[in-house]
């Protein structure tokens, strides 16, 4: 089945599900069904300090950044690196400024973390009622820090966004959100919740790193350069946790990032 | 339509003198650019303040541009030539990855340096091929850091960092037990991290800004490896350090002390100059 026929299957195997929406220009471009696009230059306008403010504005989606683009370093083992130009698509060297896609970059990123914290919240929910069984201390105490450092990232983007005038984003990444949900139904223990939550955190980590030379600002970059980080570093613990090795990936991968 | 011939006169020199005084201003500060410019394409250092001025003069001198010569067509084009971006923005972007390149090669002589100690290449057989795979993961780092810096036509950084590798030096003797090499280790990472962090804003070369986050990611993840290792080794749960770990005898705290922040700080990043060759 190609990406462009794919549907979404609640029953599909959540991780290949949220691979397979992710994965693809196609379902890239149907994350983004109904996302409101807010006009050039509207955060800069929030995170500089000469660019001017513009107002908010909704329109069709945007076109896909989230590249995955050949080598060009010319080292043996080179990486898949994160050289997105969505003015071009190319991954050549330029000093030309992309266009800028800044608002709805953050507000997907925003509609991530969203989903990251509700998420965490159902967990733990789950965990206090019994549901996912006898839950080790280690897991609770990521399960309260992961939700808490994902919504401090929320709050974060949503300042920016509102200092720009645009609105909070409050609702879960719309697509994303019934697959984690169909998926969640399907947890019953530790373990299946935390490879949901891997999944999540490799999607957040892969979406802020292809999101860092999208971004025209320097601030916003900076902002998704911090908050990867830590996504990465949520995910090197739910690796070992769930017995595999931590740092797997010689150089971050972009095939889980959705596309603004 | 009646013209006034006198004060049409006055205008004609009154512009000829603006055109005049414009190109001079321009004529005199042309070598000064073309020195500048010159400067960065071939100098090794290079600072975002040094860029940030020479930008605020190129802003000045078309402030002035546009006084003396008005709206003329000389004053709309010399201004237009000063609205572009500085030339030689690579400079910058090479000093970076010469930097990036020198704390690779100083964590892969670290982690090599620990491999033959003992109690790493023969103690817990997690640590050891932690450092084992974390020592060629900074190998080609630093190989793909070198590469773009080629890309970029720089000179590649073949030397480990100037101000960290004499501290790993002084260290080494100092290294008894495994939780003595996890915390230089840890100590490395962190500065490569929030290096790569300070510098990913800085970049013009779309694709050293890619790989650059590409890799920051990596060594934060080593960084928080590390962190848990320590804990383990210092709470005396050595025998957790295990993949797979037994999940139930894990401490709380090994939940959260791997990434104590919401958010990655720069308070030890390294200046893009530090380690750019000279």
């Amino acid at each position: 089945m190609s990406n462009d026929n794919q549907e979404l299957d609640p029953n599909m195997d959540p991780g290949s599900t949220l691979t397979a929406m992710t994965s693809g220009p196609f379902s890239r471009r149907r994350l983004l069904a109904g996302a409101g696009i807010i006009s050039a230059g509207l955060i800069a306008a929030a995170c500089g300090s000469d660019s001017k403010k513009t107002t908010a504005t909704t329109g069709a989606p945007s076109t896909t950044v989230a590249t995955s683009t050949a080598p060009t370093t010319g080292a043996t083992t080179a990486p898949t690196t994160a050289a997105t130009t969505p003015a071009t698509g190319g991954s050549t060297p330029s000093s030309e400024a992309p266009a800028n896609n800044d608002g709805a970059i953050l507000m997907l990123a925003a509609g991530l973390e969203v989903l990251a914290v509700g998420t965490y919240k159902a967990a733990l929910d789950a965990a206090t009622a019994g549901k996912l069984g006898a839950v080790p201390p280690a897991v609770a105490t990521f399960v309260t820090t992961a939700m808490a450092q994902h919504q401090a990232a929320l709050d974060k983007l949503n300042s920016v966004l509102t200092a720009a005038g645009a609105t909070a984003v409050t609702e879960p990444n719309a697509k994303l959100k019934p697959v984690v949900d169909a998926a969640f139904g399907k947890v019953t223990d530790v373990g299946g919740a935390a490879k949901l939550a891997l999944m999540l955190e490799q999607i957040a980590a892969a979406t802020y790193q292809s999101a860092i030379p999208a971004i025209t600002d320097k601030t916003g970059q900076q902002l998704a350069g911090s908050i990867m980080i830590i996504d990465f570093q949520h995910a090197a613990v739910l690796n070992f946790v769930l017995g595999n090795y931590p740092v797997p990936d010689t150089f971050g991968k972009l095939d889980q990032a959705v596309a603004a | 339509m009646l013209i006034d011939d006198k004060r049409l006169a006055e205008l004609i020199e009154e512009s000829q003198d603006q055109q005049s005084e414009a190109m001079k201003i321009a004529t005199a500060s042309i070598p000064d650019l073309r020195d500048y410019a010159n400067d960065r394409r071939h100098s090794a250092l290079i600072t975002p303040e040094e860029i940030r001025s020479l930008q605020e003069s190129r802003s000045n001198l078309k402030s002035r541009l546009g006084l003396a010569a008005g709206a003329g067509v000389i004053g709309v084009a010399i201004s237009g030539i000063l609205s572009r971006p500085v030339a030689a923005d690579t400079a910058l972007d090479v000093q970076i990855l010469q930097t990036a390149s020198s704390l690779e090669i100083l964590a892969v002589a670290t982690y090599g340096a620990a491999l033959t100690l003992d109690f790493i290449k023969n103690g817990n057989k997690v640590v050891s091929a932690f450092a084992t795979m974390t020592m060629s993961q900074h190998d080609e780092h630093r190989q793909a850091f070198q590469a773009q810096t080629k890309a970029l036509n720089g000179t590649v950084q073949d030397q480990p960092n100037p101000k960290y590798a004499p501290i790993v030096e002084q260290a080494k003797p100092t290294l008894k037990t495994p939780a003595d090499v996890v915390t230089l280790a840890a100590t490395l990472e962190q500065v490569a991290t929030e290096t790569y962090l300070s510098d990913i804003n800085q970049f013009t070369d779309k694709t050293a800004q890619g790989l650059m986050a590409s890799v920051m990611g990596v060594e934060s993840q080593h960084l928080a490896v590390l962190r848990a290792v320590g804990a383990l080794l210092a709470g005396g749960a050595a025998d957790l350090i295990a993949i797979p770990t037994d999940v139930t005898k894990l401490p709380a705290a090994a939940g959260s002390i791997a990434f104590p922040d919401a958010f990655q700080g720069i308070t030890m990043a390294s200046p893009p100059a530090e380690g750019a060759v000279k």
